[in-house]
């Protein structure tokens, strides 16, 4: 296989890699806190690729025309948004079932993301079909040979490392990481010690949500085009991403990212008479390792009291 | 599980079911939007009035006393319901569809209402059924009847893959097994070309002593029945052969077991119970069910595509089960009817049936969390005989 | 002293560890047939990982478990069970939406019947083995508290702690074990139940003759009242051993407990 080729192979996992280990963080975040998966996750995702294209829609008709205020206007108005709608879905769906048995919040999680998912295809102007997402990145490319890097990936990568590095910055080094921290270690100790519990839920919500729309941004940028559906897979990828990862452990959810893109790239490459078939490898894969390594790849703590 | 005190009735409780059935006929023949919509109106007044009569416990008490006689008088409604739209294919597809969806939910509700095992691919053994009576039917000669049994068969066989992986993990982990095979099955069908790829496979149709399903029932020029009527008394004759399967096995020392590990897998082992075991049995027995239910779908839809079995599906399949009442039979039989019949009657909301079961599914969990039947304690015994 | 004729337990250099925590270090533990056993010492002594360990809950990470002649050592937990050792857990641990007789039953297990033919086909048969084992339990439960037998087809929700116990100890006993653990049995019931409740384990202890038991409790009590003989735990090790009288006076004991230096 050429070279060049086999580098485009790599940069394109590259990016998928980064997409997944944003969502897989998000799961990873929630579960912390509160024990529970957050099903709505993708959808949540996809909420914010539309509230971008919705602002971008908003910012040419009062006629803002430059594509980075525009971009920087994007990404602030969607994280903000999603961060509202994942905080509020932690209110007022996850935490009223805290101690109702884990389906059940799997469940309503899922179902709350069929709902977004749903009205999203039913009231968005032409919702049912795909849209064109705005090119807002600088089109350059550089070639070597059979190799082209574009400068919008590349900026995107960038960029997704910087988000990475800023949460676990924040989850490591702040007085809020520390309260999230807390509460992941110990529900029950970190309310007597004077933590909000609630507020450090919602707030966790509202980070992971948000990392989410940047996820959704990214992958409008970079494909062009968005979905009313694109989160339903999205969510699954990242979901399947923490727990191959290890739950709880943020950087498990950037491992299991990386590694499913890296499988799905593999699939491609190595199945080149089925390319088809690279999302059944993966997941295949997945299911493997699950019965390998049960609670994933960096092993949850767990401590059943007897 | 509710036990408020209520007294048998046997005269109130066979009025509601012949009050449940003259319903369906009515909601099953209108054609006009406004008049459905009233029904449903109506039908939900009935039900918050029955509740402050509480006419619910008192069902659940004649149950348990007139146990066989209950579960008759609703066979016979049944039966009628189908013998009033004898000639009406559409009433009768959605009737049959129903049961066959109430199939598939009894055996959800064996894997996850009783052992506790989540499955969130059931539309993907639903699809294997269906599969499987599609390429039995073209390759080979044989009896529908076997290459049910079969499309239940395989379905189970293919669930063993899981067994591992479901059973070295749990809760969410296990979540993820079933989650990721369920979109495995659905690409995987698409991108194959053996299977038909997205366009999927036709299906031949049942034949049961000679007599091919497809065919018009005609007796002379004077009668012509549907021939839907047919699916529809095989779909009842399995959905009854289910429910007795399930009772009998909630009914046992096996039903015990699975309930027990479902609440308690550490309390359970120390009491000697084999959790992989009685797990892996329940996963099975319910892949079985689900895959028959897929193989008679299949048989009398006529063909099969894999954008009937994606994920969402599965999720419907759950729903149903949660809606109805974890655990109970009843109330997934009941909740399966709600589900399927609704939106086809109900055009309007035929585009927001989606957006509509997430609503619901979302207030249930929050407000009814037991389901719309909850389940009762187990009685070992049939109604009436006590030790 | 010679008591190797009658040990009904035997552990040996019993030792476990979580991380770097010794929570059982090389404990010898006999129990002799019949007796009953106060299990004492301070919280994280390592009294409960002792049952867990002994129970198959944990693998042991040294040491060896003999019961009744047969080496337990890293069985499993139904092994364990099948042997003929019960046990009750700390924070009782029942199915709560099930019935007193379903929660009752699933100590019976090694007794049932559990082909797949017999429960769901030979239903005729299978209703006699459910109305045998009803009149066992409601005898058993009888014992306990008359009125308590009378609610067997009521969800255990429904249910005060002290009747929770009971349920939990019928559970235990209703296969005829050899061993019964009782992890805190006291744990969330007021004095007075208590001791109600241990009136109650003595008397049914009467009737199945050779039970043997071993007790964790805080409630010295309770351990004065019921038990023949104590071992003192602490750091996961054997401190002291004797009748509660001699280890109630010893000095290494009221140091663990008041951590006098």
């Amino acid at each position: 296989m050429d070279i060049g080729f086999l580098g485009q192979y790599v940069v394109n996992g590259l990016m998928l890699g980064m997409m997944y280990s944003l969502v897989a963080v998000g799961f990873t975040l929630f579960f912390g806190v509160l024990d529970i998966i957050k099903f709505s996750h993708g959808d949540v995702l996809m909420v914010g690729a539309f509230a971008g294209l919705t602002t971008f829609f908003g910012l040419e008709a009062i006629g803002i025309e430059s594509a980075w205020i525009q971009l920087v206007t994007i990404v602030v108005v969607s994280c903000v948004l999603t961060g509202i709608l994942g905080s509020m879905i932690g209110k007022y769906l996850v935490l009223p079932l805290k101690s109702a048995p884990a389906l059940n919040t799997l469940l309503i999680t899922l179902m709350a993301g069929t709902v977004l998912r749903e009205c999203i295809r039913l009231f968005f102007p032409d919702g049912s079909n795909p849209k064109p997402f705005p090119s807002l990145l600088p089109s350059e490319s550089y070639s070597w040979g059979n190799f082209t890097l574009r400068l919008d990936s590349l900026m995107l990568l960038i960029f997704g490392t910087l988000v990475i590095v800023a949460i676990s910055l924040l989850i490591n080094k702040t007085k809020l990481g520390l309260a999230i921290r807390a509460v992941a270690q110990d529900g029950e100790t970190a309310k007597i010690m004077g933590i909000n519990f609630t507020l450090v839920v919602i707030v966790t919500f509202a980070i992971g949500s948000g990392v989410a729309a940047i996820a959704g941004i990214m992958n409008g940028l970079y494909y062009n085009e968005i979905n009313f559906d694109m989160g339903l897979l999205l969510g699954v990828i990242g979901f399947s991403a923490a727990i191959v990862g290890g739950l709880g452990n943020i950087y498990g959810a950037i491992l299991g990212g990386f590694l499913f893109a890296g499988l799905q790239t593999f699939g491609a490459v190595a199945l080149p008479f089925a390319s088809a078939y690279k999302d059944v490898f993966a997941f295949a894969v997945i299911i493997m390792i699950m019965a390998w390594r049960p609670t994933g790849l960096i092993a949850e703590r767990t401590s059943e009291r007897v | 599980m509710s036990n408020k005190i209520a007294s048998p009735s046997l005269p109130i409780s066979l009025a509601v079911i012949a009050l449940g059935t003259a319903f369906a006929i009515l909601f099953l023949g209108a054609e006009n939007e406004y008049l459905i919509g009233s029904l449903l109106v109506f039908v939900t007044l009935a039900v918050v009035a029955s509740s402050k009569f509480n006419i619910l416990n008192r069902m659940y008490a004649t149950f348990a006393v007139h146990e066989v006689l209950m579960q008759a008088a609703i066979v016979v409604a049944t039966l009628l319901l189908v013998a009033w739209f004898y000639d009406d294919h559409f009433s009768l597809l959605m009737i049959t569809a129903a049961m066959v969806y109430a199939i598939a939910a009894i055996g959800l509700n064996i894997q996850f209402g009783y052992a506790g095992v989540l499955n969130f691919a059931g539309a993907a053994f639903l699809g294997i059924g269906c599969y499987t009576s599609a390429v039995l039917g073209q390759y080979t000669n044989l009896p529908s009847m076997l290459i049910l049994c079969l499309g239940g068969l395989v379905a189970a066989v293919i669930g063993t893959i899981l067994i591992l992986p479901v059973l070295r993990t749990s809760g969410h982990y296990a979540a993820l097994v079933t989650i990721a095979f369920s979109i495995l099955f659905k690409t995987f069908l698409e991108v194959n070309d053996v299977l038909g790829g997205p366009q999927g496979l036709n299906v031949k149709p049942t034949v049961l002593f000679g007599w091919n399903f497809n065919t018009n029932i005609e007796i002379r020029d004077e009668f012509e029945a549907s021939f839907y009527l047919c699916y529809a008394l095989l779909a009842l004759f399995l959905l009854a052969l289910a429910f007795i399967f399930t009772r009998r096995l909630e009914r046992s020392w096996i039903g015990l077991s699975m309930d027990s590990i479902r609440l308690d897998e550490t309390a359970s082992a120390c009491y000697g119970l084999n959790i992989a075991l009685w797990k892996s049995v329940a996963f099975t027995f319910g892949n079985f069910l689900i895959g028959v239910a897929g193989a008679m779908y299949g048989q009398m839809l006529g063909y099969v595509a894999p954008s009937n079995f994606t994920f969402g599906d599965s999720l419907i399949l759950v729903s149903i089960v949660l809606l109805g009442g974890i655990g109970n039979p009843w109330g997934v039989i009941t909740a399966a009817s709600i589900v399927i019949l609704l939106p086809e009657k109900f055009q309007i909301i035929q585009e927001y049936r989606f957006l509509l079961y997430g609503i619901v599914v979302i207030f249930i969990l929050l407000y009814r969390p037991k389901g719309l039947l909850p389940r009762q304690l187990r009685n070992y015994l049939p109604g009436g005989m006590k030790a | 002293m010679n008591r190797s004729s009658d040990l009904l337990l035997d552990c040996q250099g019993l030792t476990r560890h979580f991380g770097g925590l010794v929570a059982l270090d090389g404990l010898d533990l006999q129990v002799r047939e019949g007796e009953i056993l106060g299990l004492i010492g301070p919280n994280g002594s390592g009294k409960t990982t002792m049952f867990n360990v002994v129970t198959g809950i944990y693998g042991a990470h040294g040491g060896r478990v003999e019961f009744d002649g047969n080496d337990l050592t890293n069985a499993t937990a139904q092994q364990v069970y099948r042997s003929g050792i019960v046990r009750t857990f700390q924070r009782s641990r029942m199915c709560l939406e099930l019935s007193v007789f379903d929660n009752i039953m699933v100590g019976n297990h090694r007794r049932l019947n559990h082909g797949l033919w017999f429960n769901l086909f030979k239903r005729g048969a299978f209703a006699d083995q459910y109305k045998k084992n009803y009149a066992e339990a409601h005898e058993l439960i009888e014992i306990f508290d008359p009125p308590l037998a009378e609610r067997l087809d009521f969800p255990v929700d429904t249910f005060p702690m002290i009747d929770r116990r009971r349920i939990e100890i019928c559970r235990a006993l209703i296969s005829h074990p050899k061993l019964l653990l009782l992890d805190e049995p006291s744990a969330g019931m007021t004095h007075d139940e208590t001791m109600q409740l241990m009136d109650d384990i003595l008397t049914v202890r009467k009737r199945l003759s050779g039970l043997t038991i071993i007790i964790i409790e805080h409630e010295m009590g309770v351990i004065e009242r019921i038990t023949d003989h104590c071992v003192v735990l602490n750091f996961g090790r054997k401190i002291c051993e004797g009748t509660f009288k001699k280890v109630s006076t010893d000095s290494n004991v009221q140091e663990a407990y008041l951590g006098v230096e």
